[in-house]
């Protein structure tokens, strides 16, 4: 050992591994990371190779086991590109425009909570429950008239409002409005997939846009809701105070002060509802059946044809099917970065 | 533009009427009343959670009034927006915006207003170089130190011209030097701009220095106004008396009986003090001298000796209470030594001690 290395009796400095530690440490992670990227190397080569070379058995080395052509490429984008087109063209757009609607709606409702107190009373709620359940009952089963049960229960709501809201004064929070909506995911989706399918089945409106729209930026808020809510609290009141002494109003508060603060909350949170929404399938199984059918339908169908299950398609759709989440990531990323609120309070 | 050119709104007197605010059951502020004049600076004094932000927070229009009235100038403006009462406010945070330049957070009120472009520029300008912050109008808040921090927000309340002022313990995030430095600023550019200016702190030398009057507030309930001398010599009961000075006034605890006040061996003459069982002498510590044992008032063990630089502070240990005396700087004296302490008994202020109250001489 040389004289200038620390002898192992010395503490080493802050953030310096030993050097078995290091060995440890990098064939940890280069083990890890091989584990993870496999899949997608084994996916890529796949989707290069022919339907006998994958027959063979797993072979990994192009040229070498074996001999890459763009069969699959070719299969899935000449002869089958009206299919492939068209998944690829609903997913973006059912993605893109349920993200849109969930993040809107979302933070407005985040942001609401997060500003202004809520004191709903418990009774309320309850009694309109139950007008809505006994309208409900009355048109379904006794066939009474649409219009004039709806116009009985308004009257008995107001009415209602009027003897018992005053009695009865336990009011709930904004903490239990977030937890009745973050609670609206407890249900796992096969549950309420049946129920959703019916009702757009009685509206004719299976098999299009908007109902998997609809059904994604639904399925998608709570989670814009809680992730947005914390994100709004932790902007300074006083920020927003000032800027109203200033002489702003809501609105102008909100697109000068509070959007660009919260641009990077918005940007992770974008993300990740685009993701779910990128990915989901069961809901989308349900809801379409040709035209407005998605990208993992598509893939998924590849699995039960009847020439049995088409591994080399179906590696170009998944790859295919991955660039534009990753594109988004890399674009998104940037905004997502911490420090935004230095300097807004104190030192 | 000249950097002393006043900017000069039109300052207005505020006038409050019996202001009250409840949060639930908790009654935060209490009959609050004050008549503030155009162009005077008024500061709120008090310990934490005395209601004095509450107060401020009321004026701006961020919290609502429960019931009273409140007057900027000749206008009503209990109920009205805090964008319509025409006052500007620097935040103890000082509430910056983090993503706007120096330039952007002090022009933010004027493009709120919609100031012509090359107005802006120049009311930016004015009110930047009003605050020595000229050089550094490009950067972002988080480039700033602290002190940088608090002129912008202090340009950005001055460059609206604004015919009030409401300042929230601006300078607490300062050190000690820096805060010293800025109060005097804080002070020349108020009696520059003659902006009427309401400024809330909990430390009783900024009062003291700042305030054209001060309102010292315990408990949501305005205790005294006055000027600084006046709450100072003259306080008008035992909170007051504890509050101001630093060391605050001494106590002793005795019994006021014809004329004359007992306190454990200790008989002094109260000429003209009506009867109370339990009553307060207080005497200041700069009022009082050290003396030879038996020279003075009574005699005492001293505690401990604290030099302080400009004077020496000598504590006396009186039953189970410390009376501190303020001697010269060279003044020196052992500890657990007995010395004797002299005040002038016809300038001592007498409370009743069980309501606090102010006992005067009645003639």
């Amino acid at each position: 050992m040389s004289p200038q290395s620390p002898s192992i009796f010395e503490p080493r400095k802050i953030g310096e591994m030993a050097p078995a530690t290091k060995v440890l440490l990098y064939t940890v992670l280069i083990g890890w990371s091989v584990f993870v990227i496999f899949p997608i190397y084994w996916l890529l080569i796949t989707s290069f190779k022919t339907p006998a070379a994958v027959n063979e058995g797993p072979f990994f080395i192009p040229w070498v086991d074996f001999q890459p052509t763009l069969h699959a490429w070719k299969d899935l984008f000449i002869y089958d590109a009206a299919d492939t087109f068209r998944a690829y063209f609903n997913s973006i757009v059912i993605a893109a425009s349920a993200t849109f609607l969930s993040v809107l709606v979302g933070s407005m409702a985040a942001y609401s909570l997060s500003r202004i107190e809520f004191a709903p009373n418990l009774i309320t709620i309850l009694y309109f429950i139950a007008l809505l359940i006994g309208a409900g009952v009355a048109i379904g089963v006794y066939g009474t008239d649409l219009w004039l049960t709806l116009a009985v229960a308004v009257a008995l709501f107001f009415m209602l409002a009027r003897a018992v809201g005053r009695l009865y004064t336990v009011r709930l929070a904004n903490g239990d409005i977030l937890f009745w909506i973050i609670s609206q995911r407890i249900l796992a989706p096969i549950v309420v997939v049946v129920p959703i399918y019916m009702m757009f089945q009685s509206v004719r409106m299976l098999d299009t846009h908007f109902a998997i729209i609809v059904t994604y930026a639904v399925v998608n808020l709570p989670i814009v809701v809680w992730l947005m809510f914390d994100f709004f609290n932790s902007i300074p009141r006083d920020l927003e105070e000032s800027a109203q002494l200033d002489g702003a109003t809501m609105v102008m508060t909100f697109r000068e002060i509070v959007l660009p603060l919260s641009r990077a909350g918005l940007a992770a949170t974008t993300l990740l509802v685009m993701i779910f929404s990128w990915n989901e399938y069961l809901f989308a199984l349900f809801l379409s059946t040709s035209k407005a059918q998605t990208l993992p339908i598509l893939v998924a169908a590849m699995n039960a044809g009847e020439r049995g299950i088409l591994w080399w398609t179906m590696s170009v759709a998944i790859i295919i099917m991955i660039i534009p989440v990753v594109v988004l990531a890399v674009v998104l990323q940037k905004y997502i970065s911490k420090g935004l609120l230095v300097g807004a309070v104190k030192g | 533009m000249n950097a002393e050119a006043p900017i000069i709104g039109s300052p207005m007197g505020i006038s409050i009427h019996d202001m009250n605010k409840f949060y639930g059951a908790f009654h935060a502020l209490k009959d609050f009343s004050l008549e503030i004049e155009p162009g005077e600076f008024l500061v709120l004094l008090g310990p934490s959670g005395c209601g004095k932000s509450t107060a401020l927070r009321m004026i701006a229009g961020l919290e609502s009034i429960s019931s009273g009235t409140l007057m900027i100038g000749e206008n009503d403006v209990t109920e009205v927006l805090p964008k319509y009462r025409d006052i500007a406010m620097v935040f103890q945070s000082y509430a910056l915006y983090p993503h706007k330049t120096v330039a952007e957070n002090i022009g933010f009120p004027l493009k709120v207003a919609k100031t012509p472009k090359a107005e802006m520029e120049a009311q930016i300008n004015a009110a930047a170089a009003q605050v020595e912050l000229d050089h550094l109008l490009e950067r972002l808040p988080g480039q700033l130190s602290g002190g940088q921090r608090q002129r912008v927000a202090l340009a950005r309340a001055i460059v609206r011209r604004p015919s009030v002022f409401l300042m929230d313990e601006p300078l607490s995030n300062l050190d000690a030097k820096l805060r010293g430095n800025m109060r005097a600023e804080l002070k020349h550019m108020q009696s520059t701009l003659g902006i009427t200016t309401i400024y809330v702190t909990h430390d009783q030398i900024e009062a003291m220095t700042l305030a054209h009057r001060v309102a010292i507030m315990k408990d949501g309930v305005l205790q005294q106004l006055g000027t600084p001398k006046e709450v100072y010599s003259d306080p008008a009961n035992l909170f007051v008396a504890g509050f101001m000075g630093s060391p605050p006034m001494n106590f002793i605890e005795g019994t006021l009986k014809a004329g004359t006040f007992n306190a454990s061996g200790l008989q002094l003459s109260a000429e003209g003090l009506a009867d109370t069982d339990a009553s307060t002498m207080g005497f200041r510590p700069e009022d009082a001298q050290v003396v030879a044992p038996g020279q003075g008032i009574f005699d005492a063990t001293v505690f401990t000796v604290e030099m302080t630089g400009d004077q020496t502070l000598v504590t006396f240990r009186f039953g189970d209470r410390p009376i501190v005396v303020k001697a010269p700087k060279d003044f020196d004296i052992s500890p657990n030594t007995i010395a004797g302490v002299a005040f002038d008994v016809a300038g001592a202020c007498f409370f009743a001690t069980s309501s606090g109250s102010r006992l005067r001489v009645t003639v």
